[in-house]
């Protein structure tokens, strides 16, 4: 039963599901959640969905990796290098967006002891 | 009270929404997903068996999209300057749980071996799976590793300038040999034989500037948890 799954279609559905529906976890806690630092963990899990899709769907299972070495030197029969660079680039960009948000939000909590999104009323006044 | 308990209805509809976009999100793309796919990666994956690299990602990040990376590790660094500028030197205080002795002792025992690791990531990126950013990050990690047993360890603060200094002007120096040389930004002016291919010393610049990207990031992120672990602490 296990063929049915190694189709390249099927493995492109279940990439494309799986990855859409760990998006809308990560977008419900960013709309449901008031707390800092989980709203920036949801932002996380929005990127790392996205990181997945895309990979997901450019990746042929019966291709090998785009690395030339001694057995491997068809061009035609490796995975696309391009994906691979783009998402490390938007790994490295996420993080620095992660580690600077996470430090400006203890920064804010030090300045007034408040941690949710609600009690934030200091241009109001 | 919050705005949401107050308005049952709107969370409703809102849910429901939410589902139907999410619904009919999937079912086009379902229906879109290619199935002959367009690769872009043939014509580099050509141009790349002439560079004499012989790991294609690491030629399309640090070669092809070479200005992309610079600007990429200018991002990175003004994240790392935001962090240290953010948290403010004023409220640096004690970290109250210290490790025990098993932590303490296997993390002497682990961090040379983990900078190893990370160093063999960042020289081999051009052969095999890695480069400067996965071993920079596997470096920052071992700082981690010290920083959370030992409370008194401290990334030295002119060691980490003088590393991200030389790594950041080096980067650009290299371009800029290559528009002199070749005519073009980054312009790979060393030898890079294809029959060299595989060898450690292969690939003219394209080793060079990743080891250049790993020694920045690997400084950037351990000031970075530095920074979050030393300064952050302070409740």
């Amino acid at each position: 039963m296990f063929e049915y799954f190694n189709q390249p279609e099927v493995i492109k559905y279940i990439v494309t599901i799986g990855s859409m529906s760990l998006f809308f976890v990560g977008l419900f806690g960013l709309l449901s959640q008031k707390h800092f630092i989980k709203i920036f963990i949801s932002i996380a899990i929005m990127e790392s969905s996205v990181f997945l899709f895309f990979l997901g769907n450019t990746f042929n299972q019966s291709f090998t990796a785009p690395i030339i070495s001694e057995g491997f030197k068809d061009i035609t029969q490796m995975n696309d290098p391009v994906p691979h660079a783009m998402i490390l680039t938007a790994i490295v960009i996420g993080m620095a967006v992660l580690a600077l948000g996470v430090s400006m939000a203890i920064e804010y909590y030090k300045l007034t002891g408040n941690t949710e999104v609600d009690k934030m009323n200091e241009m109001r006044h | 009270m919050s705005i949401k308990r107050s308005l049952p209805t709107a969370t409703l509809s809102g849910f429901t929404l939410s589902a139907l976009l999410v619904l009919s999100f999937l079912n086009i793309l379902l229906q879109n997903l290619p199935s002959s796919m367009q690769r872009a990666g043939d014509s580099l994956l050509q141009l790349n068996a002439t560079e004499g690299v012989a790991n294609a990602v690491t030629t399309v990040v640090v070669y092809f999209r070479g200005f992309d990376t610079l600007g990429e590790i200018a991002v990175l660094f003004i994240a790392s300057l935001g962090i240290g500028l953010m948290l403010n030197e004023n409220s640096q205080c004690e970290i109250k749980a210290e490790g025990n002795f098993m932590l303490k002792s296997a993390s002497k025992l682990l961090f040379p071996i983990i900078t190893l690791y990370g160093m063999y990531v960042m020289i081999y990126g051009h052969l095999s799976p890695g480069g400067g950013f996965q071993g920079g990050v596997i470096i920052a990690s071992g700082v981690l590793l010290l920083l959370i047993s030992h409370k008194e360890f401290e990334v030295p603060h002119s060691v980490i300038v003088l590393l991200e200094t030389f790594a950041g002007v080096s980067y650009v120096l290299i371009g800029l040999i290559g528009l002199f040389t070749l005519d073009v930004f980054l312009g790979n002016f060393l030898p890079h034989d294809v029959s060299q291919m595989g060898v450690l010393l292969s690939g003219g610049i394209i080793p060079i500037i990743y080891i250049v990207v790993g020694i920045k990031v690997g400084s950037e992120m351990s000031m970075i948890v530095q920074n979050l672990i030393k300064r952050g602490e302070n409740v």
